[in-house]
């Protein structure tokens, strides 16, 4: 294999073209926030099955839990858009796909995030609730949710700059992302350095921010 | 146009068939998330150290965790594999590529998971290791970190969950892992369902296995704290 003597730095590929860059991180973020708001309502739903004191409720969303979080999120990928597509003959877009796996592979954290907020409330809060005449779920409504809330949202920013940085895999399966752009460039022009590192750069600026935004709110929410 | 098939026909013949490929895949996806802890753990532990010094030495190490924290395993190994190794005329073979973005990634957990150990151990400790005589390094090796690193281990193994699963992203740069030998299947059988099924399976019982080691080690290292 015959070496070039030196490799030339161009940045030109990737000034010339930031905005196809930011289009593509548009893209990660767009994917990434579905998943994640996929996964907090399954993984609020699960929890509220775990918590419900039935095993074969409670049973089934642990199992859940468990298989959500030991499998991969590549596999997961390729499972849904593959693997359930040719069983099912139900043909994913590539997009739908990227969204169903972070869905299911967040909600994994997300029920446990859950369960434990809802853990958190004293048990008082549900009997003096009830005992005003609140249904049970206007008592959830109104009273076990909003306190639960403040106590969960600073894990949920967390599992959301997870789901972010997992969305990244989506260029496998041909998602128009800010990798897949930039692995084309790269594949057009020859510029694996540049394209790389502009995709990084973009990538630990997103995740800077949001994880910037979820400390700020974490001792917004600090109850005193 | 959408169609919905209304009996698949499953064929698992094809995993017993497959089981020497599976075999070979999951040599190479061990190797690489053994190598990664060793590395991970090391490295980690020395960045928690920079990362707890006074001034600009301190900050170097706070930059390295928040940035090498910030990227994806698949970003890693697309710079690491095609970028670096283009640009400084580095000639990675794919395993090696896999375990230094591994690495990078995950020492930048680990530091954090040893500072906040070290940091919560007594200040006590150290002060009267210090006034015995002992030097600030011989206190830290033989009092401070023994004490740490107990704290620190479940956290530690859980972090071996997240490489396993980490590692089967270095399958597209053609490392013949798990995940690898698993597509490679695929598109010989045309089994995606049977096949990643199965694969699933594998990834989950090697990470069960060692959240349960974690969680046995937790409850033996609080039983001597007892």
């Amino acid at each position: 294999m015959i070496y070039l003597a030196a490799y030339n730095f161009d940045w030109s590929v990737v000034t010339d073209r930031w905005r196809l860059f930011v289009t593509g991180a548009w893209v990660d973020l767009w994917v990434a926030s579905i998943g994640f708001a996929l996964a907090c309502a399954l993984g609020l739903f699960n929890a509220l099955l775990r918590t419900s004191g039935l095993p074969v409720l409670s049973l089934p969303s642990f199992l859940y839990v468990q298989v959500m979080r030991g499998v991969p999120l590549y596999v997961l990928i390729l499972w849904v858009y593959f693997g359930v597509a040719n069983i099912t003959g139900i043909t994913f877009t590539s997009f739908q796909a990227i969204v169903i796996a972070l869905a299911l592979t967040g909600s994994g954290y997300t029920t446990e995030i859950f369960r434990a907020g809802l853990g958190a409330i004293d048990r008082g809060q549900m009997e003096a609730a009830r005992s005003i005449g609140l249904s049970r779920v206007r008592t959830y409504g109104h009273v076990i949710l909003p306190q639960a809330f403040r106590i969960v949202v600073p894990p949920l920013g967390n599992t959301f700059v997870g789901l972010l940085k997992g969305a990244t895999i989506m260029a496998v399966i041909a998602v128009p992302d800010m990798v897949f752009l930039a692995n084309e460039l790269n594949v057009t022009l020859f510029t694996p350095f540049e394209v790389f590192a502009a995709v990084a750069a973009l990538l630990v600026v997103m995740v800077l921010f949001f994880s910037a935004l979820v400390y700020l709110l974490e001792r917004r929410l600090q109850i005193a | 146009m959408t169609r919905i098939y209304l009996s698949y026909s499953y064929d698992w013949s094809v995993i017993p068939n497959s089981i020497a490929f599976f075999e070979r895949g999951l040599g190479v996806t061990v190797r690489i998330a053994v190598l990664s802890v060793i590395f991970s753990l090391v490295l980690g532990l020395l960045v928690a150290l920079v990362r707890m010094a006074p001034g600009p030495i301190g900050l170097i190490g706070f930059l390295y965790v928040q940035v090498f924290r910030a990227l994806s395993l698949y970003v890693y190994i697309l710079f690491i594999y095609f970028g670096v190794a283009a640009a400084f005329h580095i000639d990675f073979d794919p395993i090696t590529a896999g375990v230094v973005s591994l690495t990078l990634l995950n020492s930048a957990y680990m530091a954090e998971i040893y500072r906040a150990a070290i940091q919560a151990i007594d200040a006590g400790q150290r002060e009267a290791a210090r006034s015995l005589g002992l030097g600030s390094i011989m206190t830290f090796a033989t009092v401070t970190f023994p004490q740490a690193w107990r704290i620190a281990i479940p956290s530690l193994v859980n972090q071996f969950t997240d490489i396993i699963k980490d590692s089967s992203i270095v399958a597209v740069i053609g490392t013949p892992d798990l995940m690898y030998q698993t597509i490679e299947r695929v598109s010989f059988y045309q089994r995606p369902f049977e096949f990643y099924t199965t694969v699933a399976g594998i990834y989950l019982v090697m990470v069960l296995i060692v959240a349960q080691l974690a969680s046995r080690l937790e409850r033996r290292l609080q039983r001597h704290l007892a």
